[in-house]
Parts: C-alpha cells; sequence; structure tokens
C-alpha cells in the first residue's frame, strides 16, 4: 500500500486536477476519487452511467476491477475518466 | 547662447562605441550579457532607433507626465473611488497592481543591462530611458494603491505579491525572469521590449486606460495612460535590433526567442487581461469582447510588425488564434473555482444578463464553459455552497505555471502534454509550452511548479490551510466571490418567478 498522485482528467470538466489515491485502489476507485473532485462540482452527474479510467489518449479503459498497482501507470501520469453507459 | 536642433548632434552624441585598449572586446561586451552572437561591433552600428529623445527632453517631459498623473489623484483623493466602485473593478485593481508594480523595477534591470551590455550604441541610448521610466512606473504603481491599504488588505499585495509563492505570482515571476533576469541585451530587447511590450503591453495599457475612464476611475486611467506613453516608446528598442540580426543571419535565433516570449506573454495575458474584460468589468461598461480586443489590438498589429521586419509568424500561431477563443474562460473559472488562493476578489460574472453577453461574443459558450458554470449556479442556488470550493489543486504547467484547461461540457477537449526529461514526468498545457521547454531543457528543467512542491513536501499540512500559509494569504487577503453570490440570489429569483 502507497499513496500514488494522480493527474485526473475528468470527461466534461475543463481542467486537469491532481487526486490522491494508492496502489491497491481498483479503477472503480480511482474513477470515484476522481468524480469527487468534479462530479457535482462543475460536471453534472449522469444517472445510469459508470466511470471508466483509461490512460490519456488509450482507447480502451483499464478493466474496473484492475488494481493500480498492476497497471503499469506511472506517478502523476494522466489518466482520463469516461463515462460509459450501464447497458455496455 | 544659441544651441544646436536636437538632430544636429544626436547622431555624435550617441556614437559612443569605442576600440578598447585596457581588456580584449569580449570581455567588455560577454556573450552571456551581451548576446551579440560573434556579429562584429561595425554591424550593431547600423542599429538606428525609430523614437529619439535626448536626456533634456526626457526629463522635461516625464516631470510634466508625473505632474499631470500625480495632480489627478491629488484631485480625486476624496471621490470615494473605492466605496462607489463595483467590486469587480477592484478587483482588476488589485489583480494588475500585484502582477505588475515590481515586475516593472525588475524592468528597470533588464533594461540596465541593455544600457551596459548592448553593442548598438543606439540601444543602449534608448535603454537608458527605459530603465529609468521603468523605474517610475514601479513607483507610481506602488504610490497609488497605497491609499486603499488602510481599507483592504488585498491592496497590500501590489507591492507583496512578488516576493510570495501564491501560484499567480509563481506565474508571473516565472515568465519575467525568463524574459527580464536570465536574459542578455540581445534578448532583452528582443523577448521584453519588442515581443512582450510591443507585442501585448503596449496595447493592453490602451485598453485598461479607456476601461478605467469607462468605469469612472480617472485616477487610474490617468496613471495608466501616462505609463502608456512611455512604453510606446522603449518598446520600440527591440525592431531595429530585429534587422540586425536578419541582416546577420540570425532570423532563426531571433525567431525563437519571439516565439518563446510571445507564446509565455499570451499565457499571463490570458488569465490577467481575459478575466478582467470578460467577466470582472461590469457589463454596462464592456466595449470589446477579450477575444475582439485581442484580434483588433493585438493579432492584427503584432503580426503586421513581425512580417515588415522580416520574421514569420510564430509556428504555432493557428494554435494561438484558437486559444484566443477559449483560454481565458478556463482561466477565469479556475481562479473563481480555487478563489481563496488569489489576492483578489474575482467576479463570477455569469449572472442570466451576462451569459446572454457571452454566448453572443463567443458563440457555444453555454454547451461548454456554461455546462460547468450551470453545476456551480444550481449549488449555490440550492444552497450547496461548500461544492463551490475546492478540494484539491489543479494540476498547473510546468512552463507557464497555470492550470492546464481547455474547453469542457460537450466539446471537452481537455488533455495534457506530457514530456519526460531526466526521469521527471513534465505536464504542460499545450505544444508550443512544451516545444519551449524542449529547446531549452537546462534552463527550465529545475523549476518546481506549485504542484511539484506539494507533492514533495514542501507545503505543509497538506492543506488549504498550509496551502494559504505558503502562498502568504492572511486572513483577509484570501480572495472570494466580488460579489458575495448576489448573483446566485438573483438568479433564485428569477427561477422562483418563473416557477410561480
Amino acid at each position: 500500500m502507497a499513496m500514488f498522485p494522480l493527474t485526473a482528467n475528468f470527461e466534461g470538466d475543463f481542467v486537469l486536477q491532481l487526486v490522491a489515491v494508492d496502489t491497491e485502489n481498483t479503477m472503480d476507485e480511482v474513477a470515484q476519487a476522481a468524480a469527487h473532485h468534479s462530479v457535482g462540482r462543475r460536471v453534472a452527474r449522469r444517472p445510469g452511467c459508470a466511470m471508466r479510467v483509461r490512460r490519456q489518449g488509450a482507447e480502451q479503459a483499464f478493466p474496473r476491477k484492475q488494481k493500480l498497482a498492476d497497471s503499469g501507470l506511472k506517478p502523476m501520469e494522466c489518466v482520463e475518466i469516461v463515462w460509459e453507459s450501464e447497458a455496455r | 547662447m544659441a544651441t544646436l536642433e536636437r538632430m544636429d548632434w544626436y547622431d555624435i552624441a550617441r556614437t559612443t562605441n569605442w576600440t578598447p585598449q585596457y581588456v580584449p572586446e569580449d570581455e567588455l561586451f560577454p556573450a552571456e550579457l551581451s548576446g551579440h552572437m560573434d556579429i562584429p561591433m561595425d554591424k550593431w552600428e547600423i542599429y538606428d532607433e525609430p523614437f529619439k529623445q535626448t536626456f533634456p527632453e526626457y526629463v522635461k517631459v516625464q516631470r510634466e507626465k508625473d505632474a499631470g498623473a500625480y495632480s489627478v489623484k491629488a484631485a480625486l483623493e476624496r471621490s470615494k473611488l473605492y466605496e462607489n466602485a463595483d467590486p469587480g473593478w477592484l478587483s482588476v485593481l488589485k489583480a494588475h497592481y500585484g502582477a505588475i508594480a515590481r515586475g516593472e523595477y525588475a524592468a528597470s534591470g533588464a533594461e540596465a543591462r541593455m544600457v551596459r551590455f548592448a553593442k548598438a550604441p543606439g540601444q543602449r541610448n534608448m535603454a537608458t530611458l527605459g530603465m529609468l521610466d521603468e523605474i517610475r512606473h514601479s513607483q507610481m504603481q506602488l504610490f497609488f494603491p497605497h491609499e486603499y491599504v488602510s481599507k483592504d488588505r488585498q491592496f497590500d499585495w501590489a507591492h507583496k505579491a512578488l516576493d510570495t509563492n501564491e501560484w499567480a505570482a509563481i506565474a508571473a515571476r516565472s515568465m519575467f525572469d525568463d524574459m527580464m533576469m536570465g536574459r542578455s541585451a540581445v534578448e532583452v530587447g528582443l523577448m521584453l521590449t519588442f515581443a512582450f511590450e510591443t507585442g501585448f503591453t503596449n496595447m493592453q495599457f490602451l485598453g485598461l486606460a479607456a476601461d478605467a475612464a469607462e468605469a469612472g476611475d480617472w485616477t487610474f486611467s490617468s496613471l495608466i495612460s501616462s505609463i502608456q506613453t512611455d512604453e510606446s516608446r522603449h518598446a520600440q528598442i527591440g525592431g531595429p535590433l530585429i534587422g540586425v540580426l536578419v541582416a546577420n543571419g540570425k532570423k532563426a535565433e531571433a525567431q525563437r526567442m519571439v516565439d518563446s516570449a510571445v507564446w509565455r506573454a499570451w499565457k499571463l495575458f490570458s488569465v490577467l487581461t481575459g478575466p478582467t474584460m470578460d467577466y470582472y468589468t461590469p457589463l454596462e461598461h464592456r466595449k470589446q469582447s477579450f477575444k475582439e480586443f485581442m484580434q483588433e489590438w493585438i493579432v492584427a498589429q503584432f503580426e503586421r510588425s513581425l512580417l515588415d521586419l522580416g520574421l514569420d509568424k510564430p509556428w504555432y500561431w493557428d494554435i494561438f488564434m484558437r486559444e484566443i477563443e477559449d483560454q481565458h474562460h478556463g482561466m477565469h473559472l479556475g481562479v473563481w473555482y480555487w478563489r481563496q488562493t488569489a489576492w483578489w476578489n474575482p467576479a463570477a460574472g455569469v449572472s442570466t444578463a451576462e451569459r446572454q453577453w457571452l454566448e453572443e461574443k463567443y458563440p457555444g459558450w453555454n454547451k461548454t464553459w456554461g455546462a460547468c458554470w450551470d453545476v456551480i449556479t444550481d449549488n449555490l442556488v440550492e444552497g450547496r455552497k461548500e461544492l463551490a470550493y475546492p478540494e484539491t489543486l489543479p494540476v498547473v504547467c510546468n512552463m507557464c505555471q497555470l492550470p492546464i484547461n481547455t474547453t469542457p461540457g460537450a466539446g471537452w477537449q481537455v488533455r495534457d502534454y506530457p514530456h519526460e526529461h531526466d526521469g521527471r514526468l513534465y505536464h504542460f498545457c499545450s505544444e508550443p509550452c512544451r516545444k519551449i521547454f524542449q529547446d531549452e531543457p537546462q534552463r527550465y528543467a529545475g523549476h518546481q511548479s506549485i504542484v511539484d512542491r506539494f507533492l514533495s513536501g514542501e507545503i505543509q499540512p497538506m492543506n488549504l490551510a498550509g496551502a494559504l500559509q505558503y502562498m502568504g494569504l492572511a486572513p483577509g487577503e484570501s480572495g472570494d466571490d466580488a460579489h458575495n453570490f448576489k448573483w446566485a440570489d438573483t438568479i433564485r429569483d428569477e427561477r422562483l418567478k418563473k416557477a410561480s
């Protein structure tokens, strides 16, 4: 377990933000941590949508239960948190 | 005794180069301070300043200018401007003085470097007057806000800002140090006087003086006009230098200096001037949008002078044109959202009428920037004020030191421009900021952004209180909404009226 800072880029928001997470966090938990600083503050909630984490520029999101420690992300690397319809 | 006409003696008096006998020329004009690029001395002597003024003329004119500005101030001291002005206008004053006043003093040092180390005699002559100008500008822009310090501690930041680690002060200092303190006489001539002053501040001061008059602040208007007349003279130091460089095969070097300085100046403008014009200035006093101002006064004029002098448009011109549409909206939203970390109180500028104006000036504003402000407005109207305050830091650019941001909402295109150098990951807001770093990594690699400092543990405790203390923001200085959220109250009333 170790504190792990990331640069979060939340879909629909205007700015990159510092998010402190943990190497043991899953990608869903990373998304939640990023959402705390964007959703309901400057980004409207989207009921029925999940939030997925992907490396900046990647087409594929990380698996939702993948741990940050296993993602290959570097400290402060930029991740995009994008909305995904639950139906998918 | 009859005296000669100025132009009968000016050229002779200015011809002050000589052949050194006690030290070699390279010791008299060290390359790193002079920036001569091995162009021979006689080639510099063709430098011909477009604005010729002698020292006696300078003293006479400056004395009159000072008398004018100070007498307007004295006459209006009882006008109760502070009590009567819109809080948005007071924020314009605070942001301006804090970011600029001490920078002017630093500029006198940069001008002094040209006075001593420029190989072109004409450049030395003009810079002597420019050096005195900058001392005057610093003194005036410290003295004028001083009368407000007893009423409002934020005005103390006119003197204090650039000595602190407040984020905007770090950004301003980073740019000024890069452009003025760590540059040779030739670089200062091109980067400070040509790129920054001709390209931006000369025009900015014209616009600001007009805005001040429109807002009824005649003291500030006369102060800024007085400064602008100096700027329009000493800003011309750089132009003839470009001619010398181009004629001696150094166009690429000149272009790189100008490209770098124009971009860095633009980023600082986007956070200081953009919000001022499009959000802080009361709606009834706005004459032009920031975009219109940039296009008419900065872009068109600067583009022409670049081409006239034999340079090209900077390689990033298309990116610049796109940023003029957008970047300042993000800087404004960032400053407002993180307003506790500013030394002024940002005016939100998003009442119903103001949003209509923004949509008219920037079609699509409501679907993009407006989408963020919708959430903020709903929170304020519906009693969730705590969500209108941040709980983390924005990631800032390792070049301009400003939050990395761009279009949100339906047009979301925010991204990082990363770069790894010597094992360290750097973040940039744009391709030009990254390229400036990549061109001269040895110049920039050691700097720590406010976020780097936070992550390294330099800011303690690692929370808002620790950050405000690190930035030097004491209680009573930390910013908040300029109108104390009255605009949100009005929107709530409008909604209730509509619903009933």
